[in-house]
């Protein structure tokens, strides 16, 4: 999860990073009670990174230019994302713009603190001058004074620079985040420094045991699978759970397991047909995740995948040792009797019946590995649901469905 | 192989709902789950395997202890391995996933220094086929054989292995090194363990977008490897920049990864295709490289 700029900087002040006097804006009648001396900043504040370089960053010298200028920021998107909230900062005179930051690397395994002595909103100039270090043991300062020397910084500059990033590391441990980044840390003419722009991403995994970082963006996309079982058939509503891919996509693709369902959907594409759709309803791997669990998640995601009424074939593709296939079965069953349910009532409503059952039901293509098949076929025989044993079979089947020009039956 | 039958098993968070699902499969497939460690459940019985509080409660009754999986939930999971290393076990499965990635930071400097291999996290964990179960995978899709398989998923490996077995390709192991961000073992520890396992004669690696695992597979493989491998890359129609269920499954360019075009499928298809390992477009596609590499390797050491 990322937090806004004004957000990361309340973290920074709390860890002893210095921060420029600012104040949050909400709407532009706000900078008439400015606490803040004049000349200031205004800043937009949005998730989007690049704000600069298109207008969402504004000086202003006086009330009046301050609350034209934040009216404008206010309604300019930044690749399509309008702020709802500016920080209003002071002013600052800069003679050098460094960019600090420390991430995780997944491929060593390890933290790493970066450096550049080029910071500044001009991103490229400030990777081709990046150094690094990794923090391959417990961190001590000397990790952040060694990237001093590999940045070529001098004098008083090592000690005053490399306490920032040790305060940065902090911050990165204490927090579980993924990413903390200063661009750029401004140096004043007298060898001051400070953190004018600021970045946290927090680990998504984490995130649980960090309740006041979590509470800073309710909106943040929680996991998928969690408002997946907080759906109930009446309630399903696919955009939250469900990830769109093709407007024009016909085929909707529900596996459990995350490898399983991008081998799925390769399969669909490499078959010529093009997915609508796809949801994973978990993996075995869910600490929590008892059998049960599995068949309710099938079936409200069929509930999720078929209000796309794009979607005219949904191939299930799953694999479980844990679930037999005879309870995947009964859960296909249970949605394909509540969908006629529903198709039923709107027919009723509308006695010219116009609105027909064959034309509303997605058909669904279900291939099973596990336990009890035999069971399962039986369950399904009685329904529209086709089930076929081999995947690619099955992917050629639900391809060829999208083909017809006439909805099967 | 360093895991037999022989092999002495915990498992620690077993009353949690994932214990309460692996270690039974575990010991019905013929593991020797001698104990079971849940805080506040000690004294109880799970399918007769004795529970205890603490780990060192057990090891007086039960002795040393080869291996220790992992079911807790994820936040207590780093206490759980370091119980475990600390009671000497050296080698330890991660089954649980969502571990947040600073406490797999911590565990693995831990292991590295006590050299202990950890599996996963968010992996169905180890199976030896007719030998040993250790995780979750479905014994009935496995077959005893001398393909190794190694991925970074888990119903994926388990397609992969019944694809297999269906074509009459036994398996000597399935492991899977789990599907988060930072894991506990890497695609060329496992390369060099079954390079020199005997039982295994061809390695089939499952691998999929994100983070460069893949890579750096493919450049261990042509330089340490002697066996012949076979390689399948999924997500290749996967959006961009979209995380897919895997919280190591993003194609990113994230400047700590150094390098924007690594992650991709074709990214990795080219890395394998560079050191000359084939790459099977489909699962179905996996058996009949097996079988071609089986025959060259064959024919090479006749001639």
């Amino acid at each position: 999860m990322d937090l806004l700029e004004y957000q990361a900087k309340e973290l920074f002040r709390e860890m002893g990073i210095p921060v420029l006097p600012s104040q949050r804006i909400d709407r532009p009648r706000d900078l008439k009670g400015l606490e803040l001396p004049y000349p200031i900043v205004l800043k937009s504040q949005v998730y989007m990174g690049g704000r600069g370089r298109v207008g969402g960053v504004r000086f202003a010298e006086n009330t009046i230019d301050a609350v034209a200028a934040a009216q404008t920021i206010f309604n300019l998107p930044i690749m399509g994302e309008y702020p709802k909230v500016l920080l209003a900062e002071a002013k600052y005179d800069v003679q050098q713009e460094l960019y600090l930051a420390v991430a995780l690397n997944r491929s060593i395994r390890r933290p790493v603190l970066l450096g550049s002595l080029k910071g500044g909103i001009d991103v490229r100039a400030a990777i081709d001058e990046m150094k690094y270090v990794v923090v391959d043991q417990e961190f001590s300062p000397f990790f952040a004074r060694r990237l001093m020397l590999k940045m070529g910084l001098q004098g008083a500059l090592i000690n005053s620079v490399s306490a920032i990033v040790e305060k940065m590391y902090r911050l990165f441990l204490d927090n579980d985040l993924d990413l903390v980044e200063i661009n750029p840390l401004g140096v004043s003419p007298t060898g001051e420094v400070m953190a004018l722009d600021g970045k946290v991403t927090v680990n998504d995994d984490a995130l649980a045991r960090h309740p006041a970082l979590a509470a800073l963006n309710p909106k943040a996309p929680a996991d998928p699978l969690h408002a997946l079982d907080k759906l109930t058939p009446q309630t399903a509503r696919s955009p939250e759970v469900v990830s769109t891919l093709n407007s024009d996509g016909q085929i909707g693709i529900l596996c459990n397991g995350a490898g399983l369902t991008m081998a799925t959907m390769d399969l669909v594409c490499q078959s010529g047909g093009k997915p609508a759709n796809f949801l994973d309803i978990g993996s075995e791997t869910h600490y929590s995740c008892m059998p049960d669990i599995l068949g309710e998640r099938l079936e409200n995601g069929l509930e999720a995948i078929a209000q796309n009424k794009q979607v005219r074939v949904v191939l299930i593709n799953l694999v479980s040792g844990t679930v037999s296939c005879e309870q995947i079965a009964d859960a296909i069953v249970r949605f394909l009797q509540h969908q006629s349910r529903k198709v039923r009532s709107i027919s009723e409503a509308r006695e010219d019946g116009l609105v027909s059952r064959v034309a509303r039901n997605p058909q669904l293509v279900v291939r099973l590995v596990g336990s009890h098949l035999a069971e399962a076929k039986e369950r399904l025989s009685t329904t529209q649901a086709l089930i076929i044993d081999d995947l690619e079979i099955a992917v050629s089947q639900a391809v060829s469905f999208t083909k017809q020009t006439k909805k099967p039956t | 192989m360093i895991f037999t039958p022989t092999s002495k098993v915990i498992v620690q968070g077993i009353m949690e709902p994932l214990g309460v699902t692996c270690a039974p499969l575990m010991k019905e497939y013929g593991t020797q789950v001698v104990a079971g460690i849940s805080p506040g459940f000690g004294g109880q019985t799970l399918k007769g395997i004795p529970v205890f509080d603490m780990l060192e409660q057990a090891l007086p009754l039960i002795g040393s202890v080869d291996a220790a999986v992992i079911c807790t939930p994820p936040y207590a999971a780093l206490d759980a391995a370091l119980e475990a290393i600390a009671a000497g076990i050296r080698q330890v499965i991660l089954i649980s996933q969502g571990i947040p990635p600073l406490d797999m930071v911590h565990l693995i400097r831990k292991a590295e220094a006590t050299e202990t291999l950890l599996v996963g996290p968010n992996s169905p964990g180890i199976i030896v086929p007719g030998q040993i179960l250790l995780g979750i995978h479905p014994p009935n899709l496995y077959t005893p054989g001398s393909v190794g398989l190694i991925s970074r998923s888990g119903t994926l490996t388990y397609e992969v292995a019944w694809t297999l077995t269906q074509a009459g390709l036994g398996q000597s192991i399935g492991v899977s090194v789990g599907g988060d961000m930072i894991v506990g073992s890497s695609f060329p520890q496992w390369l060099q363990i079954l390079d020199e396992d005997d039982r295994t004669e061809v390695i089939v690696l499952v691998g999929e977008i994100g983070g460069d695992s893949e890579e750096a597979a493919a450049h261990y493989i042509e330089e340490a490897i002697d066996k012949p491998v076979v390689a399948y890359i999924a997500g290749r129609s996967a959006p961009r920049g979209r995380r897919m269920g895997h919280a190591g499954a993003i194609i990113d360019s994230q400047i700590a990864d150094f390098g924007p075009d690594v992650g991709s499928a074709d990214s990795k298809v080219n890395a394998f295709k560079r050191a000359k390992i084939p790459v099977a477009d489909r699962p179905s596609e996996i058996p009949t490289l097996v079988n071609e590499l089986i025959k060259t390797s064959a024919q090479r050491s006749a001639g």
